[in-house]
């Protein structure tokens, strides 16, 4: 099971470790990232088809990789609206594969965590594990389906360099999503995660979650407020008075 | 936690079992022949039946059963398939137990039988309720009471079925009434002592669920309370389905009255009463068992998984 013979928990011998970079300061919302999750892993021989159920119904629903919800932090006027994707984390320590009774979840030598499609009973033992949701029953196949981390894009040589990334950081149009390995310190997520403050969710549960959340910056004062204020109210007046004139 | 009926029904009914397959297994072993050998294949008979019917429960629980057999395969790592291949030595054990108890064999291979029939039994019950107790994203499962409750409940309604027969079969019935008295004793204030430590206040929030602490915050403050603005799905989803019930404090208190009346006072006046009552033996049983099919409905509609933070929930 341990690739160095070690016996040392697979985790903990693994030296790539890749996972998400999730921007909590540029995300808005949109939903693109889950929709693009869907549309890509709906064709993926991975853990395809993403049921939908009542599709065209009074109450669609369906399997998701990626959920996005929002949170209102603080009272209003002092509050900030939080846009909040979730997927799995890839936890060093995932309990979901502790948990499996078949064998079919599985952690991969590069840290994504599977789950084989042909062994899954469909016991819900993993969901339950998880404390953050990364896991949904597909009722159509009475299998557990989660997220792959695109596991068939980020290998797939055909595609170009740059389009070798989970579906949800391509599809992401403000650029808050970033796709890495957390085991090289010099790479874009490590650094973004070192430099942002970035934090893992829930670390006392003891899973060691990868995927890293950017906080929202400090604003920075405004400097020169009043020249840009003088300046835009000369420019709108110049631009109003011929038509209040008339 | 939505209360899956297969499951309820699995736990109590092999709980049972499996507590009267130890008990009568301990009685069997000991020097003075308690009860005698028909009896004994009877309890075994019974017992061996509670724990069929329970597991072929608990596999309906399953959305593609034709994996089950998968299930002996993590024995290392996973409680579920520990409970899957201890329960089917359980049966295999308690079968060749039942055999001699019916040929009525008395010799030191029936006693090494009930000894392994007995260890397996408690194996098989600290399996499953390791299931529940070792999920740390269910605050109100991952506690040393859950063990506790499931081992005692399990040797209670075990301990009322084992008085049955002897009231039936054995000549001094006082020695059942006694240990079925001090389980169901110790066994409800186990239960009372988990409901509780349930009431603390040491859950996480949802504060703590999105990282304000990290940051996740408005500018220049340290502390902020957060609310859900949108859940970002327009209907049910899996994970609403499965974690998203929710039990009113007064229905609660209602089930809880209820598991405490079925699951053990009406039980226990029998236990007390007097010899005789053959007729009433089973509706005993009976009654303890949907007493406690009330007690595990009530343990899973209680827990609140972590995941309900995400949903809105202000704390676990």
């Amino acid at each position: 099971m341990t690739p160095d013979g070690s016996g040392k928990p697979l985790w903990r011998v693994i030296k790539v470790k890749l996972g998400l970079v999730i921007d909590l300061d540029t995300c808005v919302g949109c939903h693109a990232c889950a929709v693009a999750c869907k549309e890509w892993n709906d064709g993926s021989p991975v853990s395809r088809p993403l049921s939908d159920y009542q599709p065209f119904g009074a109450e669609p629903s369906g399997v998701w990789f990626n959920r996005v919800r929002h949170y209102e932090v603080g009272d209003y006027p002092a509050s900030k609206t939080i846009n909040f994707p979730m997927s799995c984390m890839h936890c060093a320590d995932a309990d979901c594969v502790t948990v499996c009774p078949t064998g079919a979840s599985y952690k991969r030598e590069d840290g994504i965590v599977l789950v084989d499609q042909d062994k899954c009973m469909g016991c819900n033992l993993c969901a339950w594990a998880c404390p953050y949701g990364a896991r949904e029953l597909d009722r159509s196949s009475g299998t557990m389906k989660k997220c792959t981390l695109c596991v068939d894009r980020i290998n797939d040589e055909r595609l170009p360099e740059e389009e070798r990334q989970p579906a949800c950081v391509l599809a992401c149009p403000t650029h808050a999503r970033f796709f890495g390995d957390f085991d090289d310190p010099d790479s874009q997520v490590s650094r973004l995660t070192a430099e942002r403050g970035g934090f893992g969710l829930l670390p006392e549960l003891g899973f060691a979650p990868v995927n890293r959340y950017l906080p929202p910056r400090e604003p920075k004062p405004l400097t020169g407020l009043e020249d840009a204020r003088s300046l835009l109210e000369r420019g709108l007046a110049s631009l109003a008075s011929p038509l209040i004139r008339r | 936690m939505k209360p899956s009926l297969s499951i309820v029904f699995f736990t109590v009914s092999s709980g049972a079992g499996l507590g009267l397959l130890a008990l009568i297994a301990l009685v069997d072993v000991w020097p003075s022949r308690l009860l005698p050998s028909p009896a004994v294949a009877r309890g075994i008979g019974l017992a061996l039946g509670l724990i069929v019917a329970g597991l072929a429960s608990s596999a309906l629980h399953l959305a593609r059963p034709s994996n089950a057999w998968r299930a002996f395969a993590r024995f290392r790592s996973s409680w579920l398939s520990r409970e899957a291949v201890f329960a089917a030595a359980l049966i295999v054990v308690g079968l060749i137990y039942l055999a001699l108890a019916i040929a009525a064999v008395e010799d030191a291979l029936r006693v090494s039988v009930a000894v392994i029939a007995c260890a397996l039994s408690w194996t098989v019950l600290v399996c499953t309720a390791m299931i529940y107790a070792s999920l740390k994203a269910i605050r109100q499962w991952h506690t040393h009471w859950t063990p506790l409750n499931y081992l005692l409940l399990a040797h209670w309604s075990g301990s009322v079925l084992l008085l049955g027969l002897a009231r039936l079969f054995a000549s001094d019935a006082a020695p059942f009434a006694w240990l079925a008295g001090g389980i169901g004793l110790t066994a409800l204030l186990a239960k009372i002592g988990y409901w509780w430590a349930m009431n603390d206040a040491s859950g996480l929030t949802l504060e703590r669920a999105i990282g304000v602490r990290e940051g996740v915050r408005p500018p220049g403050m340290t502390v902020a309370q957060a609310r859900l603005l949108d859940v970002g799905h327009s209907h049910r989803t899996f994970l609403t389905d499965e974690f998203g019930f929710s039990l009113a404090r007064r229905h609660a208190t209602l089930w809880r009255v209820v598991a405490i009346a079925l699951g053990f006072g009406l039980p226990a006046m029998w236990v007390v009463a007097p010899a005789g009552n053959g007729g009433l033996m089973f509706a005993a049983g009976l009654f303890c068992i949907m007493g406690l099919l009330a007690e595990r409905w009530l343990f899973f509609a209680e827990a609140r998984h972590t995941v309900r933070l995400y949903h809105g929930d202000a704390k676990t």
